[in-house]
């Protein structure tokens, strides 16, 4: 299915502003503005988060990794950024009233935060889809995961749960080569991660990660699949992530720094830049376009940092009420 | 009124709260049989889309139930043992129990993790643990330890019908026990305690298997003339404390019995709470009943391990502060771990 000018427009604004609010989280660390004490950059990985939330459902359901803490996939689902930004700066207006950092919880847009331990969302989004397929509505779920999730053995479970009751979740895996500070390659007896989910019989791909339109399309395939009642896809992005694991720790991979090269050679296949020369050639847009693009995202983080900037922290008694429900 | 087993009551409080809402389910590893059988006609009733067996795997029965939970239904996820928790130990601690707090308290998680647990089957250490005080340790679940057909319904349909989660641990010695149970619909609140027996002398707190060990013990007592208040908690959490200190005030003396281990467990940190509320009532110290710790032997010496009745007794002397030593008789064991 042929994207709309608009649409494409749409895309293009999101990696831009999805860019600009992690380069705003990885300054708001060093300038001690966080309410936590780390952030895992995303940049270099947006078109994935990007290419498949932007035109899903509100009521489809989103499971983001600690990569980027979400920005990606919450902001291209619809959540606004001073709430993404309020939470982060541990405000009482953010998404989990300032004692969730890397949480983002939006129940009417599907987001149902996301914990701490890798792979922990699996079995839920599981849970989640098999809630989707009994009621019936067509929702799809989208469970991300980065190639390090793969060793875990819930995500697993989830994953043999789902390809035995046919359940409607893709399971997305962004494979940028390290899984913290460890290469894939050391990990894993296979290249290509996908190849591993044959075994469960679900239907995978195995997509470039840098192209936001073959993100797209491929999502796409399997989200129709997915609500036409067809059951699980699995879907692999190769990417790179162009930051360390862990802001503050410096770029190991393995048993010393990960070398430069390697990175600028992902960096000439940046996700903005290949889609901005894209459009540029497709005539979508423009160079005033670009410039105007940039100066509302701009505006939106500052303004989104405001927002939180001015916003009180939350009082102890929300420990309590945070517990248990009536 | 009529009389059910405990067995029995189960699968009522499961019927009745499934043909009430449409948005209550099981699933769980060979949930259609059931080896405890609690599930009898559940399949024929509801059919195998609300009645879900799954593969093993412990892990993905209690993180799928948390997010179909999250999704708007309310979920029993059926642990075949309760030591098979601990093959769930994220999906239950770090979801289950922490997903509303660490989302700002902005979801609910209405779901059941119903679990047979105990020993005293010679099961060895790997199928007859009591998980409570794990469990307990965890703040954001709920726990419930019926000990009667009567409190197994009632307690098992307010479980299903909470916004939280709540973890259902039925004992095994007690699935052929029977008692009173009206055919009238009712439910029993978490957090109060039931006084099984009101007495002067001493305050016994019990749980589960526990509270029948003990009424055993305390009716051979009755003819040396000693009066037993005896309080089943029912539930730990939330945990009646007034009822408990009520009864600390009078008699001044207390025994707590639980069937887990000693240490770290549900008997020093309900005895801590005693002496911070109550301590100058006490006339004498707090003795405790537990499984000694070290792990459950399967065949002969298990007995060696788990508390049982001659140990209450003896702690009861304590506490009296009794010269000659009270002698029980062992509480005879109802064939409760049964594979049918």
């Amino acid at each position: 299915m042929e994207l709309t000018k608009e649409q494409k427009i749409k895309l293009y604004t999101n990696i831009v502003r999805v860019r600009k609010l992690d380069e705003y989280l990885v300054k708001a660390y060093y300038d001690g503005k966080l309410a936590g004490p780390f952030f895992h950059s995303q940049q270099g990985q947006e078109a994935i988060g990007v290419g498949v939330c932007t035109f899903l459902r509100q009521d489809d359901y989103v499971w983001y990794t600690h990569r980027g803490h979400g920005v990606c996939e919450v902001i291209s689902k619809g959540l606004p950024a001073k709430k993404l930004i309020s939470e982060h700066l541990g405000k009482v207006t953010g998404s989990c009233h300032g004692i969730g950092f890397i949480n983002t919880c939006s129940p009417e847009l599907g987001i149902f935060g996301m914990g701490g331990t890798v792979a922990g969302e699996s079995t839920l989004a599981a849970g989640v889809a098999l809630a989707a397929k009994q009621r019936g509505k067509k929702q799809v779920v989208c469970a991300f995961f980065g190639d390090g999730a793969f060793g875990e053995g819930s995500l697993h479970s989830a994953m043999l749960m789902s390809a035995n009751w046919k359940l409607p979740v893709i399971w997305l895996c962004s494979n940028n080569g390290m899984g913290m500070w460890v290469p894939v390659k050391a990990s894993y007896p296979r290249e290509n991660i996908a190849d591993m989910a044959y075994g469960y019989n679900i239907p995978a791909a195995i997509v470039d990660g840098q192209d936001v339109i073959a993100v797209y399309e491929a999502a796409q395939v399997a989200i129709d699949r997915a609500r036409s009642g067809k059951g699980p896809s699995f879907i692999e992005f190769k990417t790179c992530r162009y930051r360390a694991q862990v802001e503050g720790i410096p770029d190991y991979c393995q048993e010393g720094l990960r070398s430069k090269q390697e990175v600028n050679r992902w960096k000439k296949r940046d996700p903005l830049v290949i889609f901005k020369k894209r459009l540029m050639k497709e005539g979508v847009l423009d160079q005033a376009d670009f410039e105007r693009i940039d100066k509302e995202t701009s505006l939106e983080v500052e303004q989104a940092e405001k927002y939180a900037m001015e916003s009180p922290l939350p009082g102890p008694e929300i420990l309590e009420k945070a517990l248990y429900a009536d | 009124m009529r009389t059910i087993s405990y067995r029995q009551a189960i699968n009522e409080a499961l019927t009745e709260e499934m043909e009430r809402d449409d948005a209550v389910f099981i699933l769980g590893e060979d949930v259609c049989q059931d080896q405890w059988q609690t599930h009898s006609g559940l399949v024929e009733k509801f059919g195998k889309e609300r009645v879900r067996d799954t593969a093993i795997s412990e892990n993905a029965i209690i993180g799928a139930a948390v997010g179909a939970a999250l999704a708007g239904y309310r979920p029993i996820a059926d642990i075949m043992f309760a030591d098979f928790l601990f093959c769930a130990a994220d999906e239950t601690l770090n979801q289950a129990a922490t997903h509303r707090f660490s989302n700002g308290g902005i979801t609910r998680v209405p779901m059941v993790i119903k679990t047979a647990m105990g020993g005293y089957s010679s099961g060895g250490p790997m199928h007859s643990q009591c998980p409570e005080a794990f469990l307990w340790h965890r703040p954001g679940l709920k726990i419930v330890l019926p000990s009667t057909p009567y409190d197994a319904k009632g307690l098992l349909k307010t479980a299903i019908r909470d916004n939280n989660p709540v973890v259902y641990l039925f004992h095994k010695m007690l699935l052929e026990s029977t008692g009173e149970v009206p055919e009238n619909e009712y439910t029993i609140p978490l957090g109060l305690a039931d006084v099984k027996k009101t007495g002067s002398d001493v305050t016994v707190i019990a749980t589960a298997y526990m509270v029948k060990i003990v009424m055993d013990v305390v009716k051979q007592l009755e003819s040396r003339n000693i009066s037993t208040e005896v309080i089943d908690l029912r539930s730990l959490e939330p945990l009646d404390i007034d009822t408990i200190i009520t009864s600390v005030k009078k008699t001044g003396r207390v025994v707590i019995v639980d069937e887990d281990l000693a240490r770290c467990g549900v008997t020093g940190e309900i005895g801590l709470q005693i002496l911070e509320k109550a301590f100058k009532y006490l006339a004498s110290p707090i003795r405790r009943v537990a499984a000694k710790n070290i792990p459950i032997p399967a065949g002969c010496l298990e007995k060696e391990v788990l508390p049982k009745a001659q140990d209450i007794a003896d702690a009861i002397g304590l506490v009296l502060g009794l010269k000659e030593n009270l002698i029980v008789k062992d509480t005879k064991l109802t064939p409760g771990f049964k594979v049918v």
